[in-house]
């Protein structure tokens, strides 16, 4: 495997998005003010509370779908060191990046046009499975021939 | 894909710059526009009560935008300055690239509160008219006013935007350059002469 430094900074800087984006639920209430840990993700995500988990009035800093995609990357960067050996030089692993994407596309719209209704379960398993696919898609960059940095 | 050419000469952080500089400011001046746009649209609407309202296509049609930014920097820098970069170039080109929208988007906003200093009210008062509309129960519907107003007039000094805002829009368009590396990215094996 190459680029061992990036790979690792990568992943603890993934696993600090997740941890960040749980919001109130882990890092508490901020009373009144809008929490810190909403203001990271201020304009990335619209925050929406009816589409955001909460547990007793605690809310989570980004929506499901956000945080299915957060979850999805943090996970899906374990599998990189697993798929080398069937996603190097292999076209598959974009095409389901962007099956991944056409499939929020669809969702939003079917939601949208009152084709069908998700919810917020539905929005994090759809999220979760584009941000699995991202490294998927550029696992085989770690592996791929020798490199000058 | 990764660079391997050794004839390839080593590049610095100027040789980035141009990128970064020109793509992070471009999607800045596009976020904000964007905002602004659906911002407007929100304030103009009349309250139906749907939750796909202006300011809900912003926030989603914004993180769309603003997840591209990464990709389009490592396109640029693979046909302005060489089309071989690697993983650790693509990922310090995106996560810079996050740096500087967000800091140009930040000042952009808070210019425009000289220019409009009711826009942020004339916001709130449109999603506040919007939620009432809305048909859910009464207890919901003040929980969602709630948390909306106290989301929208809830204000960070410039620098603590800038500061709040570089460490997520930074890693998200980190992501994108490494998919920017995969996809504009060439192998010395692709190389034609």
């Amino acid at each position: 495997m190459q680029h061992k430094k990036l790979y690792i900074v990568v992943s603890f800087a993934l696993l600090a998005v997740v941890l960040i984006s749980l919001g109130e639920l882990l890092w508490g209430s901020s009373g009144e003010a809008r929490h810190w840990t909403e203001w990271m993700f201020y304009g990335i995500c619209h925050q929406l509370p009816e589409r955001t988990y909460s547990i007793g009035g605690y809310f989570m800093a980004v929506n499901t779908r956000c945080f299915g995609i957060f979850l999805g990357l943090w996970l899906g960067w374990f599998t990189i060191p697993l798929l080398s050996s069937i996603t190097k030089g292999k076209r598959w692993p974009v095409w389901i990046l962007a099956v991944a994407v056409i499939l929020q596309i669809i969702d939003f719209s079917g939601n949208m046009f009152g084709v069908w209704e998700n919810t917020n379960h539905t929005r994090a398993v759809l999220g979760m499975i584009l941000g699995i696919t991202v490294p998927v898609a550029i696992s085989d960059l770690f592996y791929s021939g020798k490199s000058n940095n | 894909m990764e660079e391997i050419n050794n004839t390839e000469p080593n590049r610095t952080i100027s040789d980035f710059w141009p990128s970064i500089a020109l793509v992070g400011s471009i999607f800045g001046v596009v976020i904000f526009a964007l905002g602004l746009v659906f911002g407007y649209m929100q304030i103009q609407s009349e309250p139906s009560g749907a939750i796909f309202s202006p300011m809900m296509f912003s926030g989603v049609i914004v993180c769309l935008v603003v997840a591209f930014a990464g990709a389009m920097a490592i396109w640029h820098y693979t046909r302005e300055v060489t089309p071989f970069v690697s993983l650790g170039q693509g990922a310090l080109i995106g996560f810079l690239t996050g740096a500087v929208l967000v800091i140009i988007s930040t000042v952009l906003n808070e210019f425009w509160h000289f220019i409009d200093p009711d826009y942020t009210q004339k916001v709130i008062d449109s999603a506040i008219a919007n939620l009432e509309a809305m048909d859910v129960p009464a207890e919901t519907k003040n929980t969602m006013i709630d948390a909306t107003v106290e989301s929208m007039r809830s204000q960070q000094s410039i620098f603590s935007q800038i500061l709040y805002g570089i460490p997520m829009y930074g890693i998200l368009n980190l992501i994108t350059g490494l998919i920017g590396v995969k996809i504009f990215g060439k192998k010395e094996d692709e190389e034609t002469f």
